[in-house]
């Protein structure tokens, strides 16, 4: 019950999240950016995926991104893997809850004002381990 | 020269490898060696550093340019140069052009004369483009090469290209194709050193700490008599020796990780101050031909 009560929570929040998230505009190195702004540099886009994700998650970079067609490295750009549609999602729910929840003002994924990050509930691993 | 901390010897004479914990040699009260212990002289040697993560700023260590330097220090204290330096990846925290430039630019003061790369998983966030534009020249396929020193053919391999989930390294077909051929000419007696940043044995795949297809590169080095390999990516020292092959991670320049299993997940530890040093380190390698000796001593940076 207690495991339901938390998805539906965090199913509310995310859902919150993508309408209160602003669309970000201007010309970007990056091709489909949805939830991180397009105008995002290189060193805080890096350290939010390898710094929040990947350490966050205990995952590499091919958790969520497909490989590239040629075999040679990642297609970052793609959206063949599910598991990065959830990432979007969980990245609004995160920023939605510090808002929601904890007042943080301006959340921004990597800022070290969020009160709540990946790790919060991931603790190094893919599926967050919860107490049945 | 005065150690602390743990550490490993690796002697290997007459394709027999024997291992001694730096604890067994120290004198711990001196910090030297231990009277009427002398270390073997070499034909030449070589330096292993790993995990530099230039750009990598959180509480685990805020000065990574400084722990590197300092790995940079004891490797020009040392009493005869090493021929060359092995970097086993990991180079940069967030492939970055400026963190490029400053590892670059640190390492132009270590004493020796060539520095040989591998790339870890962080300097290949972006699929390798700025790392191999700065250290892929000369290298096959996706930044791998070997080059021959002393009677050692050293082999470079790259298997961070991110293919596999879980963090798992990876080779690939076309690496493992190139591998063979490259072995192909070689006699069974010639020694072989093979470096690569994610450990090529499985040390503890949950956290990534494997390589997916390395018992199809194993199976093309088992036929040698003598196989040294030297990895990074876990931050802390680990051996292992299975026939002719010794397997060997070395310490970061820059943070430590959890031992496996022991947290939660793998990352950044954070240790009291005073600590870290004792966790960082460098590797240092003597090969002495006529006796098939090959010493593997890893050093901590404190003094």
């Amino acid at each position: 019950m207690k495991k339901l009560t938390i998805l539906i929570l965090l199913a509310g929040a995310t859902i919150l999240g993508s309408a209160t998230i602003a669309q970000n505009t201007g010309d970007s190195q990056y091709t489909n950016l949805r939830v991180l702004s397009r105008n995002i540099t290189s060193k805080e886009l890096m350290g939010i995926m390898t710094d929040d994700i990947d350490d966050g998650l205990g995952v590499s970079c091919g958790f969520c991104h497909a490989p590239a067609a040629d075999g040679h490295g990642l297609d970052f750009a793609s959206d063949a893997k599910p598991e990065k549609k959830i990432a979007r999602g969980m990245m609004r729910m995160t920023l939605t809850m510090n808002k929601r929840y904890f007042k943080v003002r301006h959340p921004l994924l990597g800022a070290p004002s969020l009160v709540l990050t990946c790790a919060t509930c991931h603790n190094g691993q893919a599926l967050p381990v919860m107490e049945q | 020269m005065a150690w602390a901390g743990t550490g490993v010897l690796w002697m290997m004479s007459g394709g027999i490898m024997r291992s001694y914990g730096m604890s067994q040699l120290i004198d711990k009260t001196t910090g030297g060696l231990k009277k009427g212990l002398t270390i073997p002289s070499s034909d030449f040697s070589f330096v292993q550093i790993s995990d530099s993560h230039i750009g990598f700023n959180k509480a685990a260590n805020p000065d990574v340019v400084g722990t590197l330097q300092a790995a940079i220090d004891k490797i020009n204290a040392m009493s005869s140069a090493p021929a060359f330096v092995l970097h086993t990846g990991d180079l940069t925290h967030l492939a970055q052009a400026d963190e490029f430039d400053t590892l670059e630019q640190s390492l132009k003061s270590v004493k020796t004369e060539k520095i040989f790369y591998v790339p870890g998983e962080h300097d290949f966030t972006d699929n390798g483009k700025l790392y191999l534009e700065r250290f892929g020249k000369g290298t096959k396929g996706n930044g791998y090469y070997s080059f021959d020193a002393n009677g050692v053919h050293f082999i470079g391999l790259n298997n961070v290209t991110n293919h596999v989930d879980g963090g798992l390294g990876y080779l690939g077909p076309d690496q493992l194709k190139w591998l063979e051929n490259d072995l192909q000419p070689l006699t069974n007696s010639t020694p072989i050193v093979v470096f690569a940043h994610i450990p090529l044995w499985a040390i503890y795949p949950q956290w990534g700490w494997g390589t997916e297809d390395s018992a199809q590169a194993l199976a093309l080095l088992k036929r040698f008599g003598s196989v040294s390999v030297l990895n990074g990516h876990i931050h802390q020292t680990i051996q292992k020796v299975e026939g002719n092959m010794t397997f060997h991670t070395a310490c970061s320049t820059a943070f430590p990780q959890p031992a496996p299993g022991s947290a939660p997940s793998a990352g950044p530890m954070k240790v009291p101050a005073e600590k870290l040093r004792t966790m960082l380190g460098l590797t240092l390698v003597d090969y002495k031909e006529h006796d098939h000796t090959l010493a593997i001593t890893d050093t901590p940076l404190i003094a």
